[in-house]
């Protein structure tokens, strides 16, 4: 019971509080992704996706 | 004695479980109609039956008609696309934007002229109001988001789209909505709240066509060929999954009486208010911005036949987008009785909402680099990248009036109407009608009847938005200035009849562009039309090579 009261506390400080963080955290994560040199060359491929005729 | 085929045919999961379905549903909207508590909702009852009785009748014909085998998902190598539901979609949102752009120019001169309303219940401003914005936004600008999303995921996705009943049911249950929205408003059904007019009964039966559509388009990401996910399918995406979470969060109601139309919302209060604007702006963020979006993302690149300039940028600015503009719903109620904390957040996260717009706009307009020329060659081209001009213009406005100070001013005036109709006609009309133009052709496979009409059109409707805007400016700031006026005395310098009359001119100029637009519209219609009807045939592209010379 203890347990679960705890498990429950700290999920409402994961969403009440620490969301900013967290989002925060994903944003520069996405961020990264996007910048990441290595997935240029995805990137340009995607870029012409709307172009190829099949 | 027929021949023997080598697939025996049987009908399909979908198509008798719908059959069954619709008949049900027909037989429960007859007791409805019959027992009905008021006129607008038996009036609805019955269209509903009639309606659920010609889709049982029609997915028979559909069955009897169809050979054994569904289509195939591909017909030598090439992905056999789903076009049928796609054609009828652009058409409905051709017929639903001349329905909604008149009843708007009704509307507008009702204000100038205020006898038009003819002192009949049905055509007062209070129910033509509802349904010009209902029809522009989710009639016009919806079938629009619909057709395209189903066109572009399929092309991009190279897989022919999900379901074979499913889409159709989408399409035609979505256009179902509209109607019954659209007549309870002529009615006086209403929910009263601002883009979510629409009783319970009709907002339960757009939550299983919404449902569906997320499924079609789910289901067809899934069963893509391509490993990558195009960007506009991650803005069509974030535009369905959110309007369902709006749609259910701003609309739990409970009804009266199961067989009457009106309900009570369950929230009260200032609760209320605020998920209403949260629901309302991020119906502004994420249908009439993320879904048009999707559009430029692949409509522009490929009439430019240019790359999209920054796919990086994309990304960052569609997650930009996704986790601000949730929060910017409190700047339609600053000065409320909506706790200030609150206010400012919305105010916050409006002006931070700035940058990723802005991304979004750089990206559309940067795609032409190194097709600027095509600008003045093609004016369906034009009309699009003029469309991202106004986005780019009307998300600058938008912050700006998030601002407190400049909201004490702004705010109940005009100066919102003219913000609105920047977006609304400048940035989602003129994507659209870009996009009709170049899907109208692709689907039916023609060539465009006339460029020059295209031309006109583009002229006179954006003649129609700077009259319409610059007027509502005009009007707005100096309606806002003299509600704040005193005298030496500290008394209040005019009267509110006196801010009524000073608009009149403004109000006149408004009508006047309104009346241009619908003019561009109408040419479009008769453009799209002959198309259609007589447009040339589009040869194949790479046809003539093969060709012997003569």
């Amino acid at each position: 019971m203890k347990a679960i009261i705890q498990i429950e506390s700290l999920a409402s400080i994961l969403v009440s509080t620490l969301w900013t963080p967290i989002f925060v955290g994903i944003f520069i994560a996405i961020v990264a992704y996007a910048l990441w040199p290595r997935n240029k060359t995805l990137f340009d491929a995607a870029a012409r996706m709307p172009l190829r005729e099949d | 004695m027929t021949s023997p085929s080598s697939v025996s045919k049987s009908m399909t999961m979908g198509e008798a479980g719908l059959m069954s379905a619709f008949a049900v549903l027909a037989f429960v909207c007859f007791l409805g109609a019959a027992m009905g508590h008021d006129s607008a909702f038996s009036f609805h009852a019955a269209l509903a039956c009639s309606a659920s009785l010609s889709a049982v009748v029609m997915i028979g014909n559909r069955y009897l008609d169809r050979p054994a085998a569904l289509p195939a998902a591909e017909i030598g190598g090439r992905p056999n696309y789903y076009l049928g539901p796609i054609k009828f979609a652009s058409a409905m949102a051709m017929f639903w934007g001349i329905a909604g752009f008149t009843v708007g120019l009704i509307i507008a001169m009702q204000l100038a002229w205020p006898a038009l309303n003819f002192d009949l219940p049905w055509t007062t401003f209070g129910r033509l109001r509802p349904l010009h914005t209902s029809a522009v936004i989710f009639a016009f600008g919806g079938n629009v988001l619909i057709a395209s999303s189903f066109y572009v995921v399929q092309k991009t996705c190279r897989t022919r789209l999900a379901g074979d009943l499913a889409p159709w049911f989408v399409v035609v249950g979505y256009n179902f909505f509209i109607l019954i929205a659209g007549t309870g408003y002529l009615q006086g059904v209403t929910q009263s709240k601002e883009y979510a007019e629409p009783e319970w009964y009709a907002d339960l039966w757009l939550t299983i066509v919404w449902v569906t559509y997320l499924f079609v388009f789910l289901m067809t990401l899934v069963k893509r060929k391509e490993p990558h996910i195009f960007v506009a399918n991650w803005f069509y995406l974030a535009f369905i999954i959110t309007i369902a979470v709006l749609h259910l969060g701003n609309n739990p109601a409970l009804p009266v009486s199961f067989l009457g139309s009106k309900s009570y919302i369950v929230w009260g209060g200032v609760q209320d208010a605020m998920f209403q604007w949260w629901y309302g702006h991020n119906a502004v963020g994420f249908f009439l911005t993320a879904g048009f979006l999707a559009i430029m993302y692949y409509f522009i690149p490929k009439r430019a036949e240019r790359p999209v300039y920054s796919y990086r940028l994309s990304i960052i600015h569609f997650w930009a987008l996704i986790f601000l503009y949730i929060w910017a719903g409190p700047h339609h109620l600053h000065y409320t009785a909506l706790p200030d904390w609150a206010q400012t957040l919305g105010m916050t996260f409006s002006i931070m909402l700035w940058m990723p717009s802005w991304g979004g706009m750089i990206n559309g307009l940067m795609t032409l680099s190194g097709a600027w020329d095509k600008l003045r060659t093609d004016p369906v081209l034009r009309m699009m990248v003029v469309s991202v001009a106004f986005y780019g213009m009307s998300t600058f406005e938008g912050p700006m009036m998030a601002i407190k100070v400049v909201n004490s001013l702004s705010h109940y005036t005009d100066w919102t109407i003219g913000h609105v109709h920047s977006g609304a006609l400048g940035w989602v009309g003129f994507v659209s009608f870009g996009a009709l133009y170049c899907l109208i052709p692709w689907l039916w496979n023609r060539q465009l009847y006339s460029l020059k009409l295209v031309n006109w059109h583009f002229w006179i409707s954006t003649i129609g938005i700077v009259l319409y805007i610059s007027a509502m400016w005009v009007s707005g700031i100096l309606q806002g200035l003299m509600w704040r006026a005193y005298t030496s005395l500290g008394f209040l310098e005019y009267s509110f009849i006196e801010s009524v009359e000073a608009m009149h001119p403004f109000y006149i100029i408004r009508a006047a562009g309104g009346a241009l637009f619908l003019i561009g519209a109408l040419i479009m219609a008769v453009n799209l039309w002959m198309t259609v009807n007589a447009g040339k045939a589009n040869e194949t592209k790479g046809a003539g090579a093969v060709q012997p010379a003569e």
